[in-house]
């Protein structure tokens, strides 16, 4: 990948020893708001946070891809999908427990996404792009059209997951959204941050921004480039379809949209927002693209242009996005 | 005892042929140059020797083993390196990070996802080693983009010594480098083949002192040919091989 | 028989359009290198302009022979408005990493869809009676054909017969070829390549508009239908080969006929099939059946 555009304009050298304690203080505190949020905003702010972490998570796997081994795929929301449509199936079918439909999701992106990994991973930049494209748009189609099974462009109506141990009976949808279930979701955000962070910071994190950088070189010194891409591919699968099971419950339904290749788009727009050069930068983006999603559509039915505005800004002038603006320094991935 | 070995090596390009029956065995401890004008087909015959390209016929082996279809992970992980004639660095990885690469595949620990790369002894130790060994000890933290020219072709090098090869192949690796830090870069080069046990180095090069300075042979490639091969004595005794490969001398 | 011609008819159709629309995706990736997911966002506000630009006709109670030519206007007078502006802001992107590009036309989809949302309303618009007027073509007593959808087939070909003529022969078109080929060797030689790219960027848009202004009088505008169509040149330019222009023709040729076919036959399997075949096509042969190798 050419970074001709993205040189950095800093060049204050990085070394995992030297980092900064303030480098910290920025996602603490973000954490800490995501976590006092119920408490300071209204229930539909923090059901809107409860999608937000949901997008976080899908963004994690995405950036993994995208960030730290150069892959853009332009079709990660058929991970989404499939993690709601297994929500609604498992839930159709009287298994709530959101333990079991997590795993479940997590094991079905697996089956999907080793074929399809073993076949796009063959790909680079532009027909990588394209593949995944096709690759969701093939789902997405299945989904539109097979109506018996998928419910067509209706979709499959999803209940209330409930995770062992928790019980809801003293709640309404609301209380839920922003009680317990809030919490459990937060938790997994941070456990599923943890496991990131161990990923990237691995030896197979190195040889994955090695691949990024100059694949040639990267698999003389030994990287083993197509099983990285396919490790890579799978990771962000099951993040994708975790994030999945998480948006889909506060909508309630799982509609073919979700894999449409617009929201793959949308979803790589979140991931720029926030800096895909900045291990944090895919929470942020997710985070914030929800909320201003929501003020904009609450105030103008014009919202897609301001996106759009806002996103040739950041190309142009900000590809690190927020974080870069935030953070200059902590530039993880890069 | 011979460890790399090419047979009868074609490599067409469409109809241009750029290896024409090339033979050449390499034997432990020799550091063998090869030379040629421009276009003789040099690194052409690296590509081949070290599995970037496939031969259009021949064969090679390494260790006894045909490695016409190999593909550089495999060669890496049979203990062949090589580094690049251009700029063949990761921009954005830093000093430290480039050799750690080759020293996490040194200990097989590549597909490690959830170990701590910080916490591994063994790969700092080497990336210490090497990089004190190349004069990188000051520089680890920079970005390999950061680097002077000289320092990136050294760079690419030393992440290639790191590899703890048995056979290292380097493409001209001091093109595009002042004359005064040639023959240091070479003496830095003889010595980490001596401190890593490497049993053989072939190197792409132009610089005559430095092939007759440093070489234990020399094979001199001309229009995809070998068009002679044996002691830098012999070569230097062989007019029409000075006069083709070093042109007017 | 009867329902082979259909699908023939039909799904030629719809690729001659499609065949527009990839063939400005294809000149502005070939000579740009600029994978333009706008594309699509152009036929679009083609076809809504394109139904302006009709019912100002109708008003005038022009004849129906000028509904074509108006229409074609329609889409260069779009195409000229837009092309000189975007492709300025696409000027801050051309030595930069793919993704970005990809991104910013990405940027360009979403923005179109609320400047056509600004124009013309959420609902889509229909412009009715035209269609009709413009006959059938009775084959047999029960087989007729939509003479429109002939004179698309026709103006589609000498659209793209016209364009191959200014790329082959005109001083300019083998300018632009020699972008395509080698640009930086093109500045050194000092061919302005920033008239070169604007000019080609205008005719990638100018396809695109004039491809949403013909199907006007034949279907609906939708604010969706952009979205939805760069889907089918995508497929379009991977079955023929990214930047190949004979495969933008074979490949719109494979999508327009198999979705025909499809819809004919088995409607589930409409847009499926059309993946399959993509899918396919990159599998076997990554570069498109037509295409360059790298």
């Amino acid at each position: 990948m050419t970074t001709a555009g993205l040189e950095p304009s800093t060049s204050i050298p990085r070394s995992s020893q030297s980092r900064s304690k303030f480098g910290y203080v920025i996602p603490a505190v973000g954490f800490s708001l995501i976590a006092a949020f119920p408490f300071i905003a209204g229930p539909h702010y923090a059901i809107l946070m409860f999608s937000g972490m949901g997008f976080a998570i899908a963004l994690l796997g995405l950036n993994l891809l995208f960030g730290f081994t150069g892959l853009l795929s332009f079709g990660h929301a058929m991970f989404l999908a499939i993690g709601a449509y297994t929500t609604a199936y498992l839930t159709a079918a009287k298994i709530g427990n959101l333990e079991i439909i997590l795993l479940t999701a997590a094991g079905v992106a697996i089956l999907v996404a080793v074929p399809i990994g073993l076949l796009c991973i063959r790909y680079v930049r532009i027909y990588f792009s394209m593949l995944t494209l096709a690759f969701s748009m093939l789902l997405y189609s299945f989904l539109y059209k097979f109506y018996p099974i998928t419910g067509g462009d209706e979709g499959l109506r999803i209940k209330m997951p409930r995770p062992a141990l928790f019980d809801f009976s003293s709640l309404d949808t609301v209380g839920i959204l922003t009680g317990p279930l809030y919490y459990y979701v937060f938790a997994l955000l941070l456990l599923l941050t943890y496991a990131m962070w161990r990923i990237v910071s691995s030896p197979l994190g190195l040889g994955l921004r090695a691949i990024r950088e100059n694949q040639q070189k990267a698999e003389y010194l030994g990287v083993n480039v197509q099983r990285n891409r396919l490790v890579v591919f799978v990771v962000a699968g099951v993040y994708g379809a975790i994030g999945g099971v998480i948006i889909s419950i506060p909508v309630g339904l799982a509609d073919p949209s979700l894999a449409y290749w617009v929201q793959s788009g949308n979803l790589v727009f979140m991931l720029l927002l926030g800096g895909y050069t900045n291990f944090f930068g895919p929470i942020l983006g997710a985070v914030v693209f929800i909320f201003f999603q929501d003020q904009l559509m609450s105030h103008t039915e014009y919202w897609r242009l301001t996106f759009g505005i806002l996103l040739a800004l950041i190309v142009i002038f900000f590809p690190n996005g927020l974080m870069g603006i935030i953070d200059p320094r902590r530039r993880w991935s890069a | 005892m011979s460890i790399l070995q090419a047979a009868g090596v074609q490599k067409f390009y469409g109809a241009f042929c750029a290896l024409d029956g090339v033979n050449l065995s390499i034997d432990e401890g020799e550091h063998v140059s090869i030379i040629g004008p421009n276009g003789a087909g040099k690194t052409t015959l690296v590509n081949v020797l070290t599995g970037l390209l496939s031969p259009t016929a021949g064969s090679v082996t390494f260790k006894g083993r045909d490695i016409a279809r190999l593909g550089p992970l495999r060669l890496s992980r049979l203990g062949m390196a090589r580094s690049f004639q251009l700029v063949n660095i990761f921009p954005q990885l830093s000093v430290r990070e480039t050799i750690a690469l080759a020293a996490i595949s040194t200990l097989g620990a590549g597909g490690r996802i959830f170990a701590s790369l910080q916490r591994s002894k063994p790969v700092w130790d080497t990336v210490e080693g090497v990089s004190a060994l190349f004069g990188f000890s000051s520089k680890l933290d920079q970005p390999a983009k950061n680097l002077s020219q000289g320092d990136k072709k050294l760079l690419d090098v030393a992440s290639a010594f790191a590899l703890k090869p048995e056979i290292i192949l380097l493409d001209e690796p001091t093109s595009g480098v002042s004359t005064a830090e040639k023959s240091a870069i070479m003496q830095v080069l003889v010595r980490a083949a001596k401190e890593t046990g490497i049993k053989a180095i072939i190197q792409v090069e132009h610089d005559m002192d430095i092939v007759f300075g440093y070489s234990s042979r020399i094979i001199a490639v001309h229009e995809g040919k070998v068009l002679a091969d044996g002691s830098p004595e012999m070569i230097r005794s062989r007019s029409d091989v000075m006069a083709a490969v070093v042109g007017k001398l | 028989m009867i329902s082979s011609i259909n699908i023939l008819v039909s799904g030629v159709f719809s690729a001659a359009v499609l065949f527009l629309v990839s063939a400005g995706l294809q000149i502005v990736f070939g000579v740009q290198k600029i994978v333009n997911l706008a594309c699509g966002s152009f036929y679009a506000i083609g076809a809504y302009f394109g139904i302006t630009a009709l019912s100002w006709a109708l008003r005038l109670q022009l004849p129906a022979a000028l509904f074509i030519p108006v229409l074609i206007a329609s889409g260069l007078v779009l195409a000229l408005v837009l092309g000189p502006p975007i492709e300025r802001l696409l000027r801050s992107i051309y030595h930069r990493d793919e993704h970005f590009q990809l991104l910013l036309t990405f940027a360009l989809v979403l923005m179109f869809e609320d400047i056509i949302r600004m124009f013309w309303g959420a609902s889509p618009l229909q412009i009715n009676n035209v269609y009709l007027a413009f006959g059938e073509l009775r084959l047999a007593p029960d087989l007729t054909i939509p003479n429109y959808n002939l004179i698309v087939i026709a103006v589609a070909l000498a659209i793209s017969l016209g364009f191959g003529w200014f790329l082959q022969a005109t001083r300019f078109g083998k300018m632009v070829r020699a972008t395509a080929e080698n640009a930086s060797i093109c500045e050194a030689l000092c061919i302005d390549l920033r008239k070169v790219y604007a000019v080609v960027f205008t005719l990638g848009v100018a396809l695109g508009t004039i491809g949403g202004a013909l199907v006007i009088p034949a279907t609906a505008a939708s604010l969706d239908m952009g979205v939805e169509l760069i889907v089918d040149a995508f497929a379009v330019v991977i079955i023929g080969g990214l930047g190949s222009m004979p495969g933008a023709l074979l490949g719109a040729l494979v999508v327009g006929l198999t979705r025909a076919a499809a819809i004919w036959l088995y409607p589930e399997f409409e847009m499926l099939a059309i993946y399959v075949i993509v899918i396919a096509v990159l599998i076997l042969r990554p570069r498109g059946l037509l295409g360059k190798a790298a």
